[in-house]
């Protein structure tokens, strides 16, 4: 008997159906990868078993009984746990409050009891394996990575009433290393040799392939097919996810790097960082590797012009280069594609065109300042061509696209300015597979033109599959510059934690 | 039964009449209505608008001086019979202008003279200074110093300093030993006060300082809070205000140094003006540009009243 | 349907309140008359509300535009008492304004103190100063020149309907004329667009190379130079300068921006929803006025449908969901 069985669930937007019919079964003491590219219906399947979203038909049984799931309170009554792609967390608040916000603090005389208060953080974070998170640190100072850790402590800890039955994770190590990606799978693995269940919606393959024990794919709001991840291949799984046969993964380069150097930092230091020296040829790109938080951030943040050097220099095909802000730093000719695309990347609520022209706003209207909207738009559809865009119209508002297709709007506009240096953080992060396919050709195309690409990514595979060298970065040092021909992903990891290739071998 | 229904049918008929033929429509504007004075302007103009059937708008467009003009306009445009403004002509000339455009009358509510208005009432500025200058050169037997307060930057105010200043300088015994301008900013009992215990200290004779004459009530109070704190008010310094607000009569019914000040007739002044009304609207043409209304000494036999 | 009534029922609610004075006012509320009154009533606080409009387009707002609408009052008068001939005494009191725009602009760019508390400072720093330069009197009578007074009695006629000479007033033709111009900076020029972005998100305006802090510094000053010029029309209307005058706008410029959003889909403040909110309150004054309704009601009667109007839109766009 499964613990959860869901039939004939259905969904329409205004219209538009998100999901036809979806049926699923999670056995208990299960691991369940649900997969499926953006916009196949993952997300809707998770909002009505939250309880956010109302199914237009459903039958829905726990433990065989019929269930109707009545708010996220209902959802919380039957033992379901959630933990979403998006942060939310209060930065002001200490970790330890941020764990225990959903419960009621711990007292004393009436009077919040912060001893009892930050070690049941502690408890709930060593459950997690982690140790370097202070449960007294506010919250803002973290990294991202440690954020998204200490909330899925906060999940993990026993909700007072009712028992967890079923965590559902959507995505929980877009923002995690290696090794904390690690430690959460281990304690998945614990959850489940304790009888209960796990949805795991991840984009990342081959996690789902070490981790889970069944998988179902989605795919146009139907399910394509659920099996045992161990009977099942990588190459099948994209293939059933997209619809077509996988292409290779990384398409490869056309053509070698020439031998000018674009951009060059030597010991430039700023913003706890550096000091850093690098440098990157016209049709390279460099890989940036290192554990989450360790400076990279700060790397790209002073190459383009918002963080302030405090010393050394930098250069840009071979001249002298010291930009004061980032509009300094498009004019010379870099374009920067951030994480966070809905943080610091788009204005959502404009429309495409508008978010693909704002860094050549000034080049492209009359005068610098009269708007030339169909000029504007002109740019965009074919910006939009480039990138592969799929959207009705240049004027729809970005916050109705896809995370991939707001990506490539990120990069349509970094491809506005025909850029010689692209700065790129995290490029693929919560990005479909087709999507990330489109986006490492355009990749591609843009160092066949001769630009210079550093790629900062915590996704190892993906470094290893597009890059020409690798940079490691540890506690805002460049360590050591490989080149990636013939490197592997456990040589890679092991220079992260700074220790050579031949031991770890 | 009978009755009742008969008493409820006259009314409804009176009321119809009333409605229709006989009503004439007035509007009150105001940016002052949630000041005391200016509620007993309009209350007493009220109850003789009632009496009289008038269908009475009163409007207040809370201290803004351009909406008085807009809520002119709107009355114009709406052909009331009469016009009643409590706030300076001279501010809102455009709205007066339009007024006459469509020759509807347009009173003041002791608003200040215009040529604009058909009249003004008020109470008589000099009058009233005339009133306690007199008081204290009568109670100091015409002779002594005496420490003025006035404020010339404010015109009604400024005539009740001038009436002073004619009144003492008639005696050749009186001598002004200052004229002091308070800093009104904090209402102006504090300043006053600071300033009259500075006069105090550079005047430590008893009898040096026989009486202070203010120009309004704050004035007043600042002294005799200044002479109760350096324990001089048994020396017989005799104060007077004008206004006769609430914290003054109290202090007069004491019977203290606080010895008097003037009353405004503000519900007078609302009566007369709604007098004025009538008059013009029965077709006569006034003289007066201003109508004066009778003011009252207070002391410490009528202070309670 | 109910998607028309989240985007129009602002609009709609504004049609039904013209509607519903037209019925019951027939004789006085619907003449062109009383509509060019209207608009002439509203003009000084239409140019606030568009000079707010650009700020709050970047999602920031200004306390200040009432003390500074006085501040210029005053100090033009002030210039008008030291013999300052008229043009060169507007052109100074213009220019008090832009600098003080520019001044909340470096407040809240460059120190970064949050607008409401950089703004609400200034507020009381003009509101002082005003106090101190006219010494707390209202400046009015002989010391305002005619010529000055004169400006907002004045209109280009129309001509006269039903016997009756009506005129375009010349407060009128000034708030167009202001209304255009930030129409024009909002809708056509890459400033306005690149204030929707940092609207929208000043972190990604600000690493797609949008001068965020040169652009407050221009969005400020040039709501600090609406509002002197509106203080400049009070004071022609009131022929006259008194350190309390402007304080009633504020308010009612944030709160006809608001209504504007509202209309919005995405709540973006816009220049000539703005206008409609601004003609919902000015309408409502209007026409509760002629009807004899009580000033205190009325003020009930306006926060009671600047709340249902926002309310709604809040509402449409959670069911959407």
């Amino acid at each position: 008997m499964p613990l959860l069985s869901l039939k004939s669930v259905s969904k329409a937007y205004n219209g538009v159906k998100a999901l036809k019919g979806v049926s699923l079964d999670i056995g208990a003491g299960e691991i369940h990868a649900l997969m499926g590219e953006n916009g196949a219906g993952k997300s809707t399947l998770i909002k009505i078993l939250a309880g956010v979203v109302a199914p237009d038909t459903a039958e829905i049984r726990v433990d065989d009984q019929l269930v109707t799931i009545d708010g996220a309170a209902g959802a919380h009554r039957l033992g379901f746990r959630f933990i979403h792609q998006e942060m939310n967390v209060v930065p002001a608040l200490s970790v330890a409050e941020n764990i225990s916000l959903a419960r009621s603090y711990p007292t004393r005389a009436g009077l919040i009891d912060w001893r009892a208060l930050n070690a049941s953080g502690r408890t709930a974070l060593e459950r997690l394996g982690i140790s370097h998170i202070d449960p007294r640190q506010k919250m803002a100072r973290l990294s991202l990575g440690d954020q998204m850790l200490v909330r899925i402590s906060a999940a993990f800890l026993s909700a007072q009433g009712k028992p967890a039955r079923l965590y559902v994770l959507d995505e929980p190590t877009a923002a995690l290393t290696k090794e904390e990606s690690e430690r959460l799978f281990r304690v998945l693995e614990e959850i489940r040799s304790s009888g209960q269940s796990v949805i795991y919606v991840s984009h990342r393959l081959d996690e789902v392939m070490a981790l889970c024990d069944r998988g179902t794919v989605l795919r146009d709001g139907v399910n394509i097919d659920t099996g045992r991840i161990a009977e099942i291949t990588h190459d099948d799984l994209v293939a059933m996810m997209i619809g077509r046969k996988a292409q290779e993964a990384y398409p490869s380069a056309s053509m070698a790097a020439s031998d000018r150097v674009a951009f060059r930092m030597e010991g430039v230091t700023g913003g706890g960082a550096g000091p850093v020296s690098l440098e990157v040829r016209a049709g390279e790109i460099l890989g940036i590797a290192g554990l989450s938080g360790m400076g990279q951030r700060a790397l790209l943040r002073m190459a383009f012009g918002d963080l302030a050097t405090r010393s050394g220099k930098m250069e840009l095909d071979g001249a002298p280069y010291h930009p004061r802000s980032p509009a300094d730093a498009w004019r010379l000719g870099l374009a920067y594609v951030p994480a966070e695309r809905r943080a610091e990347g788009l204005v959502l609520t404009r429309p495409i065109f508008e978010n693909m022209t704002l860094a050549r706003l000034k080049a492209m209207s009359g005068a610098g300042i009269w708007l030339r909207p169909r000029a504007e738009r002109a740019l965009a559809g074919q910006l939009g061509g480039d990138v592969r865009l799929k959207a009705r119209a240049v004027t729809q508002r970005v916050k109705e696209l896809s995370g991939g297709n707001q990506q490539k709007v990120v990069f349509a506009r970094a491809l506005s300015t025909n850029p010689r240096v692209l700065l790129l953080d995290e490029p693929t992060r919560g990005v479909d597979v087709g999507a990330k396919f489109d986006i490492y050709t355009l990749i591609r195309e843009m160092t066949a033109r001769g630009m210079a690409v550093i790629l900062v990514s915590s996704d190892l595979p993906e470094l290893l599959g597009m890059a020409d060298s690798i940079a490691i970065v540890r506690e805002g040092r460049i360590t050591t510059t490989v080149s990636a021909q013939g490197l592997g992903e456990d040589a890679l990891i092991n220079l992260c934690y700074g220790r050579t290739t031949s031991e770890a071998a | 039964m009978m009755k009742s229904a008969l008493r409820i049918g006259l009314t409804a008929a009176a009321m119809l009449t009333a409605g229709s033929a006989l009503a004439a429509k007035v509007a009150v504007i105001t940016p002052y209505l949630s000041q005391p004075g200016t509620q007993f302007y309009v209350e007493a103009f009220q109850g003789v608008a009632k009496d009289k059937g008038w269908d009475v708008n009163v409007i207040d467009t809370a201290g803004d001086v351009a909406a008085v003009i807009s809520r002119i306009e709107d009355m114009v445009n709406q052909k009331v019979d009469a016009i009643v403004i409590n706030v300076d002509p001279s501010q809102v000339t455009a709205g007066l202008e339009a007024a006459k455009a469509a020759n509807i009358p347009v009173f003041g509510m002791d608003a200040g003279a215009n040529a604009l208005l058909q009249t003004n009432v008020t109470s008589n500025g000099y009058a009233m200074a005339a009133e306690t200058s007199t008081y204290v050169a009568d109670r100091i037997g015409g002779a002594g110093k005496v420490v003025m307060f006035v404020f010339d930057a404010f015109p009604p105010v400024q005539v009740r300093g001038v009436i002073a200043d004619a009144v003492f300088k008639n005696y050749p015994d009186i001598s002004v030993l200052d004229r002091v301008t308070p800093d009104v900013s904090d209402g102006g009992i504090a300043d006053s006060r600071a300033k009259m215990e500075a006069i105090l200290a550079a005047n430590p004779e008893p009898g040096s300082i026989k009486a202070v004459w203010a120009a309004w009530d704050q004035p007043a109070l600042g002294a005799l809070q200044a002479i109760e704190a350096a324990g001089r008010q048994n020396e017989g310094i005799v104060i007077t205000g004008i206004d006769a607000n609430p914290q003054a009569r109290e202090e007069i019914a004491k019977g203290g140094n606080f010895e008097a000040s003037v009353a405004q007739d503000f519900k007078g002044i609302g009566a007369a003006t709604a007098d004025a009304v009538a008059r013009v609207l029965g077709g006569e043409v006034l003289k007066q540009r201003v109508i004066y209304v009778s003011t009252k000494l207070v002391t410490a036999a009528n202070a309670k009243e | 349907m109910l998607q028309i009534l989240r985007r129009y029922g602002t609009l709609i609610g504004f049609v039904a309140i013209v509607i519903f004075f037209s019925v019951m006012l027939p004789a006085t509320f619907p003449t062109l008359k009383n509509w060019l009154n209207i608009t002439q009533q509203l003009s000084m606080l239409t140019v606030v509300a568009a000079g707010m409009t650009i700020v709050m387009v970047m999602g920031d707002f200004d306390l200040s535009v009432g003390s500074m609408a006085t501040l210029s009052g005053i100090v033009a008068a002030m210039l008008f008492v030291a013999g300052v001939p008229v043009p060169a005494a507007v052109a100074i009191a213009l220019a008090v304004g832009l600098a003080g725009g520019l001044v909340n602009g470096v407040l809240v760019s460059v120190i970064g103190i949050l607008p409401f508390v950089a703004t609400l400072a200034t507020l009381t720093i003009f509101s002082g100063v005003a106090f101190v330069l006219s010494g707390g009197k209202t400046i009015s009578g002989r010391a305002i020149p005619p010529d000055f007074a004169d400006f907002a009695k004045s209109g280009v006629a129309l001509g006269d309907v039903a016997g009756v000479a009506v005129s375009l007033p010349t407060l009128t033709i000034v708030a167009v004329l202001v209304v255009g111009l930030v129409y024009i900076l909002l809708e056509q020029t890459s400033v306005g667009r690149r204030l929707y972005a940092i609207g929208g998100n000043i972190e990604a305006a600000h690493l797609a190379g949008v001068a965020v802090k040169r652009l407050k510094l221009i969005a400020f000053s040039l709501t600090g130079l609406a509002a002197a010029g509106a203080g400049l029309m009070y004071a022609s209307r009131v022929a006259s300068a008194n350190p309390t005058q402007g304080s009633g706008l504020m308010l009612n410029a944030i709160a006809a921006v608001f209504l504007g959003m509202s209309m919005s889909e995405e709540g973006e403040p816009r220049i000539l929803a703005t206008v409609l909110g601004v003609l919902i309150l000015g309408v409502l004054d209007n026409g509760l006025t002629q009807m004899s309704v009580d000033s205190y009601v009325r003020q009930i009667l306006v926060g009671a449908i600047i709340v249902l109007a926002v309310a709604a839109s809040a509402l449409g766009k959670r069911s959407r969901r």
